[in-house]
């Protein structure tokens, strides 16, 4: 049955499973899903909210880690129809389970995939496009702003590598922190916190020039090529990359 | 001399080593600091569009040696520089906490004697692993000519273990670099393989030579490429187009170095790799250099367009890599989809495959892309150098006949 209805939810990840293994269940075919905070009424659209559980666990549905894997990444993307996108490639993956990742015949399989893909893409750059400052008290600072979400992937990734250090990675677009105090990590939203002033120690000017000389020096001036350099490093995440950043806001003035 | 300087002169002597993947290890962070990523990973790219992954530097540029292509030759009047342990261990840790690079790359020139260079190599080492707790990627340079005990030593502490065999023959290498003999090289390698496991050199060898400094031709180039994949297992050869640093009546004057040259050699690797192929299906005395206009793949098909169009739907994994515009990932996703639906021209593209090149040489369930009158060698040659090479100008009128 297709319904004319917007289903809205919290945003979390396990209310949005919990709502589309009950849509599934009644086969009801949704005209839309939206995060309550990112819906924009319309007069037209006519909304409904279902009681929801944000504890569903998502391993209590019969698919692989693999298809668990691929919805999650397509929740942590940008993409405006995620939701519905999730809730197709779900509909498709109880059907077929594993074969699914084969079947790119079927449009909507082969979207979640690319989506997924994507997200893993930008999540296997920054792990190493970000660049980590020392601050007065030593923990290690980062900030990015990627465009999709990948600040927890990123999180589990350096709770592994650094995982003696303190470190807070700062999602400037999205106003989240990651926060690792060599246990566990946090996401916290910048909404609920002070952040106090951020102050670098005093050697840290010293070893950042030192990197960007290396940088500079690297480089064969014979076989300089900056078209793919720009391909393999895209211009959005120069902003924070210490040995970009100078550069970045050169070609911003320009 | 600052530190900044030194390091300006020693990643200045390392920048023509090529070798920058951190990837094939799964060092695990044991209490320390870092750890090795399986696939590798890219932490910047040089204006050069080469990958920086690794703090790639030498020891020293002092250099007992004097090879006629190198910057560092003992003849030549530069600056020379040494790095301290304690200053290798310091740059590599406060370039890794910060997330710049995923690891070291160290080599050397030889300064005493090969042993006794080797020896400050593994103290430096040693040092970042048991005093600094290190546990990040580190591809270290094998001193040619150092006795084994300390090859043995320094690849229980490294990801990588390489020695450069610079150029394909002899002959060349007696020209070029009097002091070096290639069996010095190829004991280290011999050495690598025996004892590669999981603990020795995990992240396995590779090794690097100098294209265009000599006259060896692309067979001459490929067919060393292929004995030293099946003799020593090396996991990379690396080709280094020639830079001109030194003026010397042996070497060739360039004015560019011959990078499309360089990147014919790297498809072709490619294809000895992964794709079924061996030299001689791509060279032989007759033609022994690469076409400079079309990659090797494209060049063989071209040469055996009898094999061809090639059905998606049937043909073996092997023969699917075979078709220009078809890559291992393509192939694969073929392989897995086909089992489940019959596979249109449509399919293709979101199989990752360059329909601009593979749409000459297949056919979708007995379907050919184009009108199956076009499928002629001077045609499809046509429009493939068009596509590789924009600026070729004279061809787009030739190609308007067809069109």
């Amino acid at each position: 049955m297709i319904s004319n209805k917007i289903y809205l939810y919290d945003g979390n990840f396990s209310t949005l499973i919990d709502l589309i293994t009950k849509l599934l269940a009644f086969k009801t075919k949704p005209l839309n899903i939206c995060a309550k905070n990112e819906y924009q009424p319309s007069l037209l659209d006519e909304t409904i909210e279902l009681e929801l559980d944000n504890n569903f666990n998502i391993n209590k549905i019969q698919i692989s880690k693999n298809i668990i894997k691929t919805i999650y990444y397509i929740y942590l993307s940008n993409n405006q129809n995620k939701e519905l996108i999730i809730y197709y490639f779900l509909l498709n993956a109880l059907k077929y389970q594993d074969k699914i990742f084969t079947m790119r015949n079927l449009k909507c399989v082969d979207a979640s995939l690319k989506i997924s893909k994507y997200v893993s893409n930008e999540n296997h750059k920054l792990k190493g496009f970000l660049r980590f400052q020392e601050l007065e008290n030593h923990i290690l600072y980062a900030e990015i702003s990627p465009t999709n979400n990948v600040l927890e992937l990123l999180s589990i990734h350096f709770k592994k590598r650094l995982k003696n250090e303190y470190w807070i990675i700062k999602d400037v677009g999205r106003n989240m922190y990651s926060i690792y105090d060599k246990k566990k990590y946090y996401l916290i939203s910048g909404n609920n916190m002070n952040i106090l002033e951020i102050k670098n120690n005093e050697q840290e000017e010293n070893i950042k020039k030192l990197w960007t000389t290396f940088f500079n020096t690297i480089g064969i001036k014979e076989r300089r090529n900056k078209r793919c350099q720009m391909n393999f490093m895209p211009k959005k995440y120069w902003k924070y990359m210490t040995e970009m950043s100078e550069k970045y806001e050169k070609s911003n003035n320009r | 001399m600052t530190l900044k300087e030194k390091l300006t002169i020693l990643a200045d002597s390392a920048k023509y080593d090529v070798s920058c993947s951190s990837s094939g290890s799964t060092r695990k962070n044991e209490g320390g600091i870092g750890n090795a990523a399986f696939s590798g990973i890219c932490h910047s790219f040089a204006s050069d569009g080469r990958c920086i992954s690794l703090l790639k530097i030498l020891m020293t540029n002092c250099c007992i040696f004097d090879c006629k292509y190198c910057i560092n030759k003992r003849s030549n009047n530069v600056k020379r520089a040494i790095f301290t342990p304690e200053e290798i261990c310091e740059l590599t840790m406060n370039f890794y906490r910060r997330n710049y690079i995923e690891g070291l790359f160290l080599s050397s020139g030889i300064i005493k004697s090969p042993d006794y260079t080797m020896e400050l190599l593994i103290k430096t080492i040693k040092m970042l692993r048991y005093k600094y707790h290190f546990h990040g990627y580190i591809h270290c340079k094998a001193i040619p000519g150092a006795n084994e005990y300390l090859l043995k030593e320094l690849g229980n502490l490294v990801d990588r273990l390489s020695a450069n065999i610079e150029l394909p023959t002899e002959s060349g290498l007696k020209l070029l670099a009097p002091n070096k003999e290639e069996n010095k090289v190829t004991k280290i390698m011999s050495y690598v393989k025996e004892n590669h496991n999981r603990s020795y050199v995990p992240a396995g060898q590779s090794t690097q030579m100098i294209i265009g400094a000599t006259k060896e031709t692309d067979l001459d180039i490929m067919t060393k490429s292929e004995a030293l994949y099946k003799n020593y297992d090396l996991k990379r050869v690396f080709y280094s187009a020639y830079i001109p640093v030194n003026k010397d009546k042996v070497l060739p004057m360039l004015k560019t170095p011959p990078l499309v040259r360089e990147n014919r050699l790297y498809q072709a690797d490619w294809l000895l790799r992964f794709y079924g192929f061996r030299v001689k299906d791509l060279l032989d005395e007759d033609n022994p250099n690469f076409n400079i206009l079309m990659d090797p793949k494209a060049n063989w098909a071209l040469r055996h367009l009898n094999e061809f169009p090639k059905e998606i739907n049937t043909v073996s994994y092997y023969d699917l890599l075979k078709v220009p515009g078809i890559g291992i990932k393509s192939a694969k996703r073929i392989i897995a989809c086909r089992k489940n639906f019959k596979i249109t021209f449509n399919d293709l593209k979101k199989m990752g495959v360059v329909i601009k090149r593979a749409k000459y040489f297949i056919t979708c369930n007995g379907k050919y892309f184009i009108n199956s009158d076009l499928f002629k060698k001077s045609f499809i040659e046509a429009n493939l150098i068009l596509e590789d090479n924009p600026k070729v100008e004279n061809n787009k009128e030739q190609l308007s006949l067809f069109s």
